[in-house]
């Protein structure tokens, strides 16, 4: 870079240069490694869930939502069939390890390169579809595969059972917690889930910070334009397409080892419309919203379907006793009142982008703002 | 660009960058250009006018590929690009700015234009998978909104601005695909007198630095009559008259359809 810069470059760096610009840039990899080290003491606490293993659960949901985010959040496109590539992933782990007695590495990679190659050639064919058009043939080809599996063919799948007890040699479960036991050692689960969920979430972070990435963004700005200037959208809409088939595939090949096997409800619509509520409850325009909205979501129904008493001040100190029972075991209806509401004051902000607002009036207080009108 | 390419073939004129010839685009039962054949010389400005729906948006989608054609063809630099995907046309140097502000509208101004500096430079398509997308082509990008007067806003988000600076937007995010042959349709629409003289200095500094040349859709006839080398009258999707400013305003066909009302200002 030359001495004479313009002036946005060394704005630019000058605000690199601080402390606080380091952390900004760098943001997003920081948060994914504060989150993988905080979540599971999290969940863990007593007065909270007191079931630590539950992060397993959640850290997966949460790549299965970040891998959709690069569909809606990213290049603005809608599917209701995400769920097929969770699915593929899941299935091809299990099939592999259970009907053909694969070591489940050779069955999980297998799985994802499945999963891989079917959203491109779903890709291929869908990208040039209107937005309507486009989320109905996501939803129809995840319904073939979902009635493929239900239907069993050659004994595979198992249809409506799935695959019960498909679980790698290195997998020891004890009383409802996993290990990891190889070379000697033996550490939970959630260590070598966190360690992969760590690498797939940089990942994704990567491939839309990319050139590549940039130009998904502008055609979520601006399709038309973007034909005008030069940009080939159905190409960059079937890869779009693909690397978040992929990294669906690597969530579902985690559920099979959370789960010991494949359910065929992994393959439901049910499952597609999870994704869609989680990132845009969440908040599409962030790629924390999707994995903001899978905590907020399976927390909530964690949480709340247990919650039965409201003690007040304190538990220790119970003043006051608030029967909660029959009300929060509704606690989808107020995830949906929350979800409609987020929706309609602000549909791509999400509850993160809520938080988002927050925190930087808080720093403008802090810092002593003065720079907001 | 090859010189040589644009010399050749097609028995094109060695002038002759732009050419459309039975150029016909139908919607329906209705004709919204009617079998042009318009002939664009290297470095002139041609200015298309006409009355309200003569097709002159219509002819600028047909020639940059943003619709198909119903009949005819469409050349470029002696080659035919009739069947050429509309997002190849920008990198072979073709490129237009539109009637209604069309912009990344979420994103600053100066990831606006530096989109475009990327893409040009990528291609039509590209897996480029590395490094921070957003870091790249800054320098170029600020060159452009330089060129447009826009370089004092890069962090703007496009849609704060303010009417006249989102179209100067569009033609920096026109410029950024480094065209040779422009197509500005109507870039001065709601603008006040100010603002279009200056936008009509503006494309004439973009013409003198660039070597570019323009085909430009105008309403107001100061500038199509002062500004242009050529103009073509369309009425009704067919091509009335295509002549110099002088001739054009002097012509009874032109006269009766179009500049009527306007003799005396004339």
């Amino acid at each position: 870079m030359s001495e004479d810069a313009s002036p946005v470059e060394s704005i630019g760096r000058v605000r690199d240069a601080t402390l606080g610009g380091r952390l900004r840039k760098w943001r997003v990899p920081i948060g994914l490694l504060v989150l993988v080290v905080v979540l599971r003491p999290l969940v863990g606490q007593p007065f909270l869930l007191d079931y630590s293993p539950f992060a397993n659960t959640i850290l997966v949901w949460m790549l299965f939502a970040a891998s959709f985010n690069v569909l809606l959040g990213y290049t603005g496109l809608l599917s209701f069939g995400h769920a097929m590539f969770l699915g593929m992933g899941t299935y091809g782990a299990a099939i592999g390890l259970a009907r053909l007695g694969l070591p489940f590495t050779v069955s999980a990679v297998a799985g994802m390169v499945v999963a891989t190659v079917a959203a491109y050639l779903v890709g291929r064919i869908i990208a040039r579809k209107g937005e309507i058009y486009f989320a109905m043939l996501t939803l129809a080809f995840a319904e073939a595969v979902h009635f493929a599996a239900n239907q069993n063919y050659g004994d595979l799948t198992g249809g409506s059972t799935g695959i019960v007890g498909a679980v790698p040699a290195w997998i020891e479960a004890e009383r409802g917690v996993k290990y990891v036991v190889a070379a000697g050692a033996r550490f939970d689960w959630y260590y070598l889930l966190g360690a992969i969920f760590l690498v797939a979430g940089l990942a994704i972070w990567q491939l839309v910070r990319s050139p590549f990435g940039r130009s998904l963004v502008a055609i979520r700005e601006n399709e038309d334009l973007a034909r005008a200037v030069g940009i080939d959208t159905r190409r960059y809409k079937v890869w779009s397409f693909t690397f978040s088939g992929l990294f669906a595939s690597l969530a579902g090949v985690l559920f099979a080892i959370n789960n010991q096997g494949a359910t065929l409800s992994t393959l439901t619509v049910a499952t597609s419309g999870d994704a869609i509520l989680m990132t845009i409850l969440g908040g599409a325009n962030y790629f924390f919203g999707p994995i903001a909205g899978a905590f907020v979501w399976l927390f909530s129904e964690e949480f709340l379907i247990n919650f039965e008493t409201l003690v007040l001040p304190l538990a220790q100190v119970p003043l006051v006793r608030i029967d909660l029972a029959g009300v929060l075991a509704y606690w989808q209806f107020f995830l949906g009142l929350l979800f409609v509401i987020s929706v309609l004051v602000a549909p791509r902000e999400g509850l993160w982008g809520l938080f988002r607002g927050l925190l930087e009036r808080l720093y403008g207080l802090v810092a002593g703002g003065g720079d907001r009108e | 660009m090859s010189d040589a390419r644009a010399t050749q073939g097609a028995g094109d004129a060695a002038d002759v960058v732009l050419r459309t010839e039975g150029l016909t685009k139908q919607f329906g039962g209705v004709t919204a250009v009617d079998e042009v054949d318009l002939a664009v010389e290297r470095g002139e400005l041609h200015a298309i006018i006409g009355p309200n729906g003569a097709g002159k948006t219509t002819l600028f989608n047909t020639v940059t590929g943003a619709m198909a054609p119903t009949a005819g063809s469409v050349w470029f630099r002696g080659e035919e690009i009739t069947d050429l995907p509309q997002e190849e046309r920008p990198h072979r140097g073709l490129a237009r700015s539109f009637q209604s502000n069309q912009l990344f509208a979420d994103l600053t101004v100066l990831e606006n234009v530096r989109l475009v500096v990327q893409t040009a430079e990528s291609g039509a398509f590209g897996l480029d998978l590395l490094g921070d997308g957003r870091a790249t082509h800054r320098e170029a990008a600020v060159e452009y909104l330089e060129r447009v007067g826009l370089a004092d806003k890069p962090a703007a988000k496009a849609t704060t601005l303010s009417h006249g600076d989102q179209r100067r937007l569009g033609i920096a995010i026109t410029l950024a695909t480094d065209p040779s042959v422009l197509l500005l349709d109507e870039p001065t629409s709601g603008m006040g007198p100010t603002e279009t003289r200056e936008t009509a200095d503006m494309i004439a500094d973009l013409r003198r630095d660039l070597d570019l040349t323009v085909m430009l859709i105008e309403h107001d006839m100061d500038i199509v009559l002062s500004m242009s080398d050529r103009i073509t009258v369309l009425d009704q999707g067919s091509v009335l008259a295509t002549d110099d400013p002088e001739a054009i305003r002097e012509n009874d066909a032109v006269q009766s359809a179009y500049l009527g009302g306007m003799r005396e200002e004339l």
